[in-house]
């Protein structure tokens, strides 16, 4: 049999002809070994078949032979250019490479000269899906409907493209027609349900909500929709927008399925034309009566909290409240803080919660109830005052009062947590760290409790120990625990250590785990890809949809924003001062840290260069293993000095920061940091845009002030004026946010006097002055000025104050730190180096003989643990 | 759902697995919100194929199920698996649901026994990662009409 085609490398007689067609199906089942020598044989005869070549190359591959694969492949296109087979596996390498839009001209290359090859189609349909060309997924999917019209899911596949592509009328009509064409459809078929249910949502989407409603119905009543909940929101939903009559009793059925939706009881309002801002009063009459109605029912009594005022607030606050601290329910603080932007509520809150205490007080403080196991609710009152004043910045109160309760109950987890998360925010990071290890030691088997105080290690600077306290709940075998939980996508581990290695000065360190949250992103998106073809098949359009969408605003994330700020940040002060990028690059490593450091590098060589010997050795024991076609990932830059000393780190900020320019366009902060990005790449549009819109959102953020004085004088130190047409519209807008004739020190200092209070204005301020080239003294004496009473400071301030001191290189930090220490009684961050070193030693040693081993049992350590407790009540 | 389980549990997936779940059968997971949309509970669940023998009962699994340490003795945990478990039944007419949990969880347990009516239907020695054993729990749904 000779295949069709004409160029000289195709044609195989007979014997290789039938060889060939085992080699494919050799390839099909995987079975590499075989399938290698096979290729041989054909190749022995026809060293130049083109296809062979190709096919050779893909088993390689699939083999772990990568490059060698890949350039047979290459050559095997050369031979024959005009062959589908080549160019299909061409394009599964370059899918495999996560080389979309290559993989698709390879496959569009390969579908030239098999017009109707389904494979190839389907796998086209997915690239086009996964590169959002909707338009061409379309004509695919109709290709494959031509093609095979009575496999059902093509006519789904075609209506979803349709709807993709924004053409809802085409993809109501497919849907359509696919159901004239079903035949016996079985009883309660979950696939048919679904579909059902997406065509009802399309006509949604059309606003035909009538038909929609119809379709519902009639569906609903034959049974041929299972999935009841859908039903009923939908119907709702229709309802409503048909302002029908029918639609109160549908929002209740929804409710009484479901008493804890918030989405059901808006719905319901939204019905009744009532407005939660607009008309609290009959909202809250509604809420009321459904409260009574569902009396365990968490959520209307919630909300009824929300649109309550004056004395019926009072009067619904107070069973709340006290009903919570009977249960001894942990977030009864969290679920009402919410409404502290209402002095009159966060009043009535203190007032309620201190009077129970009183009420609950026991009359002798009794030592020997110190191991009670049921806390009561005198306890609870206690927790939640602690947190109430703890949020208003009260924290020697709230640390008052939370010894207060470990006194009556040492056992509490909760208490310690408490004590952990007030210090923190009163800048005693140290203090924190034990007091969550204490919260932890009682419950070793809870991983939440040692994930907790291993974040409060790492704010404290205490990385490694942080990663000791995580490896009790990582995989065994895995190289590190923070390689585990990078491998299993931690996203929160990521972020703190990168955060950790920033604050102590080592960037290289920081820049590679914001990386790793950039390669975490990036799979998320890849993942995708499976499904395109998947839910198809399944028939679960509506999640599908609901997927794609996710996808599309994936990197709104707090993460994602996050790690890209934080990157950035790094990548703009190494390229305003390169000498960041090579020197200290240990930051404040102790002795001990470089050593183990150091030891730790030689496993890791000696790992690698083991792993090296025994690959080496092996290429002649080729195994059968299929290695698939994914590229492993090799991490080719283990200490982050390649990103540290790129030399392009505003390439890399910019691509970390591109996708948050429509995802989250109205964040300030990313706004100001795309500005810092574009400025200095010379994007002068771009960096205008962001000051416009950041100026927009807040025209009097402090860091905006800097950025705004900083783009007019960067215009006017700039050697050679810029480029038309993008220089006069730079101009025109900066002009629009500050007038040409304004003096820069003067409107800096206006800004200063606006805010004289504020800390943050006077930081920004002093960072201004800086820009317009102040001589240090100034920039300095401005920053002092912030000690004075009159002038707003918390402890972050604080810290982002000595930050700047340090990064200015000023000689008074330690005067700075000094003032501060003796201001903020309770923080233990602006310590000597010395007395930091003291506390670091503190933290860990009364934890050592404990971190190496889970306590199971919480009673029976509760000696230890009064000890530990009435300690950590007096070290403060 | 996957950050908040890798806080709170030792078994961890990938995001793929998470996908899978939602998009295979997606009436059977539900989330806990707080009020500023962060997941603060879950429970994935499934419904085990059953491919070798037809004649088995179809049954639903939980896969995973935690609820935020700070967020306890809400019920949440029950109501997650109330919702999941009605829609196993009523969508995909499980006759039964079944999950594994440690022998040390007495909290866990007591919520799937005590509350919810689990029994005991095996023990799987060195089920767990750390060498822990499971027991595995199964609920009769009552099937629809």
């Amino acid at each position: 049999m000779s295949k069709r085609g004409t160029t000289p490398n195709r044609f195989l007689p007979p014997k290789e002809s039938s060889l060939f067609k085992e080699l494919l199906s050799l390839y099909e089942t995987k079975q590499l070994k075989k399938g290698l020598k096979t290729a041989d044989q054909i190749l022995k005869k026809y060293p130049e078949h083109g296809e062979t070549l190709c096919m050779k190359g893909l088993v390689l591959v699939h083999m772990g032979r990568r490059e060698e694969g890949i350039e047979l492949v290459r050559k095997g296109i050369r031979m024959d250019l005009a062959s589908h087979i080549v160019w299909h596996v061409f394009g599964l390498i370059q899918k495999g490479e996560k080389k979309y839009e290559e993989a698709l001209k390879s496959y569009t290359q390969a579908l030239r000269f098999d017009k109707e090859n389904m494979n190839l189609l389907r796998d086209v349909a997915q690239l086009q899906t996964q590169l959002r060309l909707y338009d061409g997924l379309v004509e695919t999917r109709y290709m494959l409907l031509r093609l095979r019209p009575t496999a059902r899911q093509n006519w789904v596949a075609l209506a979803v493209a349709y709807h993709l592509s924004g053409n809802l009328a085409e993809a109501k009509k497919v849907l359509v027609e696919y159901e004239k064409t079903l035949k016996n459809v079985p009883h309660y078929d979950v696939e048919h349900s679904e579909m059902l249910l997406y065509h009802v949502r399309v006509l949604e989407e059309l606003e035909q909500h009538s038909e929609a409603l119809a379709l519902l119905d009639v569906s609903a009543k034959d049974r041929a929709i299972v999935d009841k909940t859908a039903i009923m929101e939908v119907r709702a939903r229709l309802l409503s927008k048909l302002r029908s009559d029918e639609a109160e009793h549908a929002w209740k059925v929804l409710i009484e399925h479901n008493p804890e939706c918030y989405d059901y009881y808006k719905g319901y309002l939204s019905n009744q034309g009532l407005n939660i801002d607009e008309n609290p009063a009959e909202a809250l009459a509604i809420l009321r009566e459904f409260s009574t109605q569902f009396p365990k029912a968490n959520v209307p009594r919630r909300l009824s909290l929300s649109l309550a005022s004056g004395e019926e607030f009072q009067a619904l606050a107070e069973p709340y409240v006290l009903s919570a601290l009977k249960k001894g329910i942990p977030s009864l603080f969290v679920d009402v803080k919410s409404l502290y932007t209402d002095p009159a509520k966060l009043k009535s809150f203190e007032d309620i919660a201190e009077s129970i205490h009183k009420d609950t007080s026991p009359d002798t403080s009794v030592a020997s109830s110190s191991v009670s196991t049921e806390p009561t609710t005198y306890l609870w009152s206690l927790y939640f005052l602690a947190q109430h004043y703890s949020y208003l910045s009260q924290y020697a109160k709230a640390l008052e009062i939370l010894d207060l309760a470990l006194a009556h109950t040492p056992t509490l987890p909760e208490l310690y947590t408490c004590r952990a998360r007030t210090l923190k925010r009163a800048g005693d990071f140290h203090g924190a760290s034990r007091a969550m290890e204490d919260a932890r030691l009682l419950d070793g088997q809870d991983r939440f409790l040692n994930t907790k105080s291993a974040k409060y290690r790492m704010r404290a600077g205490l990385i490694d120990e942080a990663s000791a306290l995580l490896g009790l709940f990582t995989k065994k075998d895995a190289p590190s625990p923070g390689a585990d939980l990078e491998e299993m996508q931690s996203l929160f581990y990521l972020l703190e250590e990168g955060d950790a290695h920033r604050r102590a000065g080592r960037l290289n360190l920081a820049l590679k785990k914001y990386a790793a949250v950039q390669r975490v992103f990036d799979d998320y998106e890849d993942d995708q890809y499976d499904f395109h073809g998947y839910s198809l098949r399944k028939f679960t359009v509506n999640i599908y949809l609901n997927v794609l969408d996710w996808e599309d605003h994936l990197r709104s994330h707090p993460s994602y924003i996050k790690a890209a700020l934080a990157a950035s940040r790094i990548y703009v002060d190494i390229f305003d001062d390169p000498k960041l990028a090579s020197g200290n690059v240990d930051g404040d490593v102790t002795d001990a840290e470089k050593k183990a450091k150091k030891k730790a590098k030689k496993a890791q060589k000696e790992k690698e260069d083991a792993a090296k010997k025994s690959a080496a050795a092996a290429p002649a024991t080729s195994t059968n293993e299929d290695k698939g076609l994914d590229v492993p990932y090799k991490d080719d830059d283990p200490d982050g000095m390649k990103l540290l000393s790129t030399p392009e780190p505003l390439e890399l900020a910019w691509k970390m920061l591109q996708p948050l320019t429509t995802l989250a366009q109205d964040n300030i902060e990313v706004l100001i940091a795309i500005y810092d990005v574009a400025i200095r790449r010379r994007k002068y549009l771009q960096a205008a845009q962001a000051l416009a819109r950041a100026r927009a959102l807040d025209s009097e953020y402090p860091d905006l002030h800097v950025r705004i004085v900083h783009a007019r004088h960067f215009v006017s130190v700039l050697p050679e004026p810029m480029p038309a047409p993008v220089g006069p519209i730079f101009i025109e807008t900066l002009g629009k946010i500050l007038s040409e004739g304004v003096s820069l020190e003067t409107y800096n200092s206006q800004f200063l006097q606006n805010h004289s209070t504020s800390a943050q204005a006077i930081l920004a301020a002093a960072q201004t002055s800086r820009v317009l080239g102040a001589p240090l003294q100034e920039v300095e004496d401005l920053i002092f000025t912030t000690l004075r009473d009159e002038v707003r400071l918390d402890v972050k301030t604080a810290l982002e104050i000595s930050s700047f001191l340090k990064k200015i290189k000023s000689p008074r930090v330690n005067e700075l730190h000094q003032a501060l220490d003796a201001k903020f009684t309770l923080s233990t961050a602006f310590k000597t180096p010395d007395e930091l070193a003291k506390l670091r030693e503190w933290v860990l040693t009364t934890t050592s003989n404990s971190s190496s081993e889970r306590t199971g049992n919480g009673a029976a350590n509760v000696e230890n643990e009064a000890e530990l407790g009435k300690e950590a009540g007096k070290s403060v | 759902m996957q950050q908040a389980n890798l806080v709170n549990l030792p078994e961890n997936y990938h995001i793929r697995l998470w996908i899978y779940h939602i998009v295979t059968w997606p009436q059977l997971s539900y989330v806990v919100e707080d009020s500023k949309g962060r997941i603060i509970g879950y429970v994935l669940a499934k419904i085990e194929e059953e491919s070798e023998d037809k004649t088995a009962d179809i049954h639903g699994h939980i896969n995973s199920i935690s609820v935020l340490r700070g967020y306890r003795r809400l019920g949440l945990a029950k109501k997650l698996m109330l919702l999941s478990q009605e829609a196993m039944a009523s969508v995909y007419k499980a006759q039964y649901v079944s999950l594994h949990v440690r022998e040390t969880n007495k909290a866990a347990i007591g919520l799937y026994r005590d509350t919810l009516g689990f029994e005991v239907a095996d023990v799987e020695k060195g089920y767990y990662a750390d060498g822990e054993d499971a027991y595995m729990m199964r609920l009769n749904l009552e099937s629809g009409p």
